[in-house]
């Protein structure tokens, strides 16, 4: 059975009444290929693309609130550098009108590009079930193993929440110019009183932040000798893997070579 | 008073009037002309049918086929009754249910249609299900047992070389080999000046058109009529009609529109196994269609190549001699295998004098994808050795790479390696086109951060076009005028997006006087057009071009014959042009063809004329690989590229790219420039990134999100240059383009990597790990891929 309501509370009511036994369908970026793959074969769908102010983007007190279907042709433009440009970087002009924020987290890939840029951002989201209201979770919480998140079947991501008025920034290696897939992403964010967020992409069995690398960071002013130190150290939390995709010591690698480069270029000497 | 006669009034009138001909300046002829693509209007609009279209709304049933799902093991049995209890299943055939030899492969015959006793890649076919709707088959393929016995899986090389390893076939692992002896390489070796050595791997690559296969097909009883896409429809015939048993006139193979080949239909796919199936269900339409997984995962692939290369000079940089041991991993099956062989050692030295040379090839075989024909054919993988060892070789002597180039490159009356004495040899002056474009133009540069380094890097390659080698290359071809004034082009030959409608209508055209927009092309249909060999080896220009202008010019000595009758002139003295038959000398005076055309029909001529070219080459000595006709022509090709590279991150940017090609004479200049463009952004491709990744004698990465093709962002805009110095056999001069593109992209990359980091690749593709581990060696991986996990053996097997 096929849903397309309008109305979120439509689409929420469903999603309690019927949980695991619905899908929910956003840009259909990811299930498409899932589905022509014969790896999803849902039961019942529920169509998220027809509510109703699904791509609303509301600013209040120095935050950006992001409504679910928020797409990555949006995000290009939100001035928050490091979630426009890890937008910018996903799929080609096809898959960035269709794909969105809820259903980069809601796939919880590991490459999810979006998913990085908002560890790093220590952007929080809204997960909301029909009759028990709404409860606010970092997106940090969010990833509990591969695939696996907090997401409960009767829940659907209603809101992301990111702050207005950090600086950020973003890289992503990958093997082509475009529809290009992280063979590692990472992001870096700073917030007005210093707090650092730092998060890798593909380097572990879902989007990574790095907790000992933003600590070393919060803890002194940035140097370049501050800033090797944190690459070394970034490249101590992550877990990458050798597949057909690069090998575990690039991988690893790269997270301080990205590091470096991104506190180097956006962060020394009050850049950006 | 005397008076004298005015002058005559001055006027700016000459005093002969010119006569009033449209025809002062001649039109312009249809060769060399960037005329529209017969094909296009219907291709842009989706009106073209491709074999996917057909597909279901003519099918009547629907057949799908059981791969193995072992990489090597011994079939001990196939249980097809659970599949027959699914519903909508009618029919499940094995290899008993084949009336014919069973058997495909374009040289060796080696490949089941459907396997006996022993599977030997993950692609191998073992069963074919038909049944009312797609899905239904499916599901009857997935209930089919099979019952195996493993055998360990010969993954690579040095698998398949190994003392113990399992034979893959009676006579062992080496499939073949070719050899070039000529002078003697180690002693010149040993008196060089200068030695430089390297190992090369190349990738297997895939074909990746955007056109998987598939087709359909029925038995009437009298005829089995197969549409399917390929490369060569009457070989297609040939081998389907031996596989299934049935004599050849009663196989039709009818190619609908085809989007791309790049030699990944020289092989068969599923026409036998659709044929069987309409063999099976008599008056019934099957369809049958792979989906991308699958096409990667049964076809063919370019062969990887292990190459051992070393170069000697003199210490003025005249290459003295070369050694060179290639080993290729042919997968299960011999393929195309043995002509790729060929190609490669007969493209060892490319276009470079060399005295002395010594080379040795091996096909090996594994449980890999077999690996046949893709552009390049083994020349592509050669070009990346030989044009690598040169900028090493400059390095070495400080001597600047152009130059280098310059004074080893063959000039006309040279001969390359296979002993051959090129005529007209152009490669310095594509090279030196190349340069001046590079040196005289382009943008400013954007100055870069230090972790971005810029390079350059050239290629010259040549190639000999054809079969070459002695092998039968014709083509033949009809050209005739129909009754509503057409004139009507019946060729063979294969269009799968490359041009090949609009190069023998032109040719056709050009010849006889007609507007192009009166052109038709009839073609690769078994049952209406004759055979003119396969599209590929950058032959069809040359080949069918050559066809079509012969059938033409004859054809137009008979509308010169009517035509006199009515100029009252001598047909010496008509020519035809712009649709009209036109006096030569004095007052011109005209009549339309059409008008001929007609007369000539009420007068009885058929005006229909047919013709063969087929010129010999040489099959290349088996001892000392010489041969003073291998090929029947060659081509001179040069590119530059000029790539950003990261140097932390191993990134590479190909910023500016310029092409020029001696293409003899541009048929038609913009299919020229687009096949050049194609080539170069698969050449780009494999530089960078498209790589097979086999596990076990599994695909790893048989889709599209894994298997990295190139994008828009990838490819700046080629810069190409057309030399035209034309080549006296082809049709108008004209030799083809096909290949080269991509073989000359390959290298110019990659000498640009090395040119930026200071240090050569090696390895393709070039992706951003390779580059980083050139630079990081001590952090270098053994790739996921299990073919390169161990040392290149140095030793002959
Ligand atoms: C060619 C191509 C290129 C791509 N390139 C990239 C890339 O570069 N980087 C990258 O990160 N990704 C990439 N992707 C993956 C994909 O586009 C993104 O993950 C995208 O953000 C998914 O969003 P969607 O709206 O299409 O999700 P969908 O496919 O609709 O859904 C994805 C998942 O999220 C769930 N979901 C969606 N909305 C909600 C909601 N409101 N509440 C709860 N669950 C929800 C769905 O149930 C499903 O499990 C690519 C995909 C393709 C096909």
């Amino acid at each position: 059975m096929l849903y397309q309501p309008q109305i979120l509370e439509e689409a929420l009511t469903l999603k309690a009444d019927l949980g695991g036994d619905v899908d929910a369908l956003a840009g259909g970026t990811d299930l498409l290929v899932a589905l022509s793959r014969g790896q999803w074969r849902p039961k019942n769908v529920l169509d998220l693309s027809r509510v109703v102010e699904r791509s609303e983007i509301r600013k209040a007190d120095s935050r950006f609130s992001l409504a679910h279907g928020v797409t990555h042709a949006q995000l290009t433009r939100l001035p928050v550098r490091a979630l426009a440009e890890a937008a910018l970087s996903i799929g080609g002009p096809q898959i960035r009108n269709r794909g969105t924020l809820a259903g980069n987290l809601g796939t919880a890939s590991p490459a999810g590009d979006g998913c990085v840029a908002l560890l790093a951002l220590h952007a929080e989201m809204e997960l909301t079930r029909a009759g028990r209201g709404s409860r606010r979770l970092p997106v940090r919480d969010f990833f509990l193993d591969y695939r696996r998140t907090e997401l409960r079947p009767e829940e659907l991501i209603t809101r992301v929440v990111v702050p207005a008025d950090w600086t950020s920034a973003w890289h992503k290696i990958g093997k082509r110019g475009s529809v290009n897939i992280s063979v590692v992403c990472a992001a870096v964010a700073r917030s007005p009183q210093g707090r650092f967020g730092v998060a890798f992409g593909s380097v572990g069995p879902y989007p990574l932040t790095a907790p000992k690398t933003e600590a070393l960071l919060n803890a002194a002013a940035l140097t370049p000798e501050l800033i090797d130190e944190a690459a070394a150290m970034a490249q101590t939390e992550v877990s990458p893997i050798s597949d057909h995709r690069a090998s575990a010591a690039y991988r690893r690698a790269m997270c301080g070579t990205l590091l470096r480069r991104l506190l180097t270029e956006h962060f020394l000497n009050g850049r950006d | 008073m005397a008076t004298t006669p005015a002058p005559p009034p001055v006027t700016d009138k000459p005093l002969i009037e010119p006569s009033p001909t449209p025809y002062a300046d001649p039109p312009p002829s249809p060769v060399g002309a960037s005329a529209r693509r017969l094909d296009g209007l219907e291709k842009v609009t989706g009106e073209a049918l491709y074999a996917a279209d057909f597909f279901p709304r003519e099918a009547d049933l629907f057949a799908t086929i059981l791969r193995s799902h072992e990489a090597h093991a011994e079939v001990l049995s196939i249980d097809t009754a659970p599949a027959m209890k699914v519903a909508g299943v009618v029919g499940v055939y094995t290899h008993v249910d084949v009336p014919g030899t069973n058997r495909q492969g374009l040289i060796k015959r080696d490949h089941p249609v459907l396997v006996e006793d022993r599977v030997r890649y993950k692609g191998d076919a073992l069963a074919v299900v038909v049944a009312t709707s797609e899905s239904a088959a499916h599901a009857g393929r997935d209930a089919i047992r099979v019952r195996y016995r493993p055998l360990p899986v010969v993954g690579s090389i040095d698998d398949a070389l190994a003392p113990k390893a399992p034979k893959l076939f009676p006579n062992g692992n080496v499939m073949g080999g070719k050899r070039i002896r000529k002078g003697d390489a180690d002693r010149a070796l040993a008196e060089a000046d200068v030695v430089v050595s390297e190992t090369f791997q190349t990738q297997t690559v895939d074909h990746a058109f955007l056109d998987v296969e598939a087709g359909i097909a029925r038995w009437d009883g009298r005829t089995l009529v197969i549409h399917a896409s390929g490369q060569w429809v009457h070989e297609e015939r040939r081998l389907i009609a031996l596989a299934l048993g049935l004599p050849i006139e009663q196989v039709r193979v009818i190619q609908p529109a085809t989007g791309g080949a790049f030699g990944g239909r020289e092989d068969l796919g599923m026409q036998v196994h659709v044929g069987l199936a309409a063999l099976k269900h008599p008056g019934k339409t099957i369809a049958l269609r792979y989906d991308r997984a699958e096409s990667m995962r049964a076809r063919h692939k370019r062969h990887a190549l292990r190459i051992h290369y070393t170069l000697g000079a003199r210490g003025d940089g005249t290459l003295t001699a070369a050694k060179v041991t290639v080993f290729s991993d042919e997968g299960a099956y011999a393929s195309t295998g043995p002509a790729v062989i060929r190609k490669a050692s007969s493209h060892a030295t490319g276009p470079y004098r060399v005295p002395n040379v010594h080379v040795d090839v091996y096909g090996v075989y594994t449980n890999n994808n077999p690996t046949g024909a893709m552009r390049g054919f083994g020349a592509c993988q050669l070009a990346v050795a030989y044009e690598g060892m040169i900028d090493r070789l400059a390095r070495k002597l400080g001597m600047d790479r152009v130059e280098l180039r310059r004074r080893n490159l063959v000039r006309s009356g040279d001969a390359v390696t296979t002993g051959q004495v090129i005529p007209l040899a152009t490669g310095v002056e594509c090279l030196d086109a190349v340069m001046d474009r590079f040196r005289n133009g382009g943008r400013p540069l954007e100055p870069l951060p230090p972790y971005r380094r810029r390079g350059w890097g050239v290629s010259t390659i040549c190639f000999g076009l054809g079969y070459g080698d002695g092998f039968p290359d014709a083509s033949r071809a009809g050209v005739r005028f129909t009754r509503d004034g057409f004139l009507e082009v019946l060729t063979g030959a294969v269009e799968y997006g490359q041009g090949l409608l609009n190069m023998v209508a032109q040719i056709a055209a050009a010849e006889l006087g007609m507007p192009i927009e009166k052109a038709r092309v009839i073609w690769a249909d078994t049952g209406r057009t004759l055979e003119s060999g396969s599209s590929s080896a950058t032959r069809q220009t040359y080949f069918t071009g050559n066809a079509v202008k012969r059938a033409a010019s004859e054809l137009k000595e008979e509308i010169l014959d009517i035509a006199g009758t009515h100029l009252h002139v001598h047909p010496h003295e008509i020519v035809l042009r712009d649709g009209l038959a036109v006096t030569r000398f004095g007052e011109p005076r005209s009549v339309p063809i059409a008008e001929l055309v007609a007369d000539g029909f009420n007068r009885g001529y058929e005006l229909s004329v047919k013709a063969l070219y087929k010129p010999a080459t040489l099959c290349e000595n088996f001892e000392t690989g010489q041969s003073p006709r291998a090929f029947i022509t060659y081509l001179f090709v040069s590119h530059l590229a000029q790539v950003v590279v990261d140097v932390e991150t191993g990134q590479v940017t190909v910023e500016r790219y310029i092409a020029c090609h001696d293409v003899g004479k541009a048929i038609n200049p913009q299919s020229v420039d687009g096949q050049i463009t194609g080539g170069v952004a698969q050449g780009i491709g494999m530089a960078l990134m498209e790589e097979v990744v086999m596990r076990e004698g599994r695909m790893a990465n048989a889709n599209f999100t894994d298997y990295i093709l190139p994008t828009f962002r990838d490819v700046p805009p080629v810069e190409t240059i057309i030399l035209e110095n034309q080549d006296p056999g082809g049709p108008f001069g004209a030799r083809g383009v096909g290949e080269p593109p991509l073989i000359a992209a390959v290298p110019a990359v990659l000498n640009a990597i090395h040119d930026a980091l200071g240090v050569a690749p090696h390895t393709t593709p070039c992706n951003p790990q390779r580059v980083w581990e050139l630079l990081h060696p001590e952090q270098a991986e053994p790739p996921a891929d299990i073919r390169f996990r161990t040392a290149p053996p140095h030793a002959r097997p």
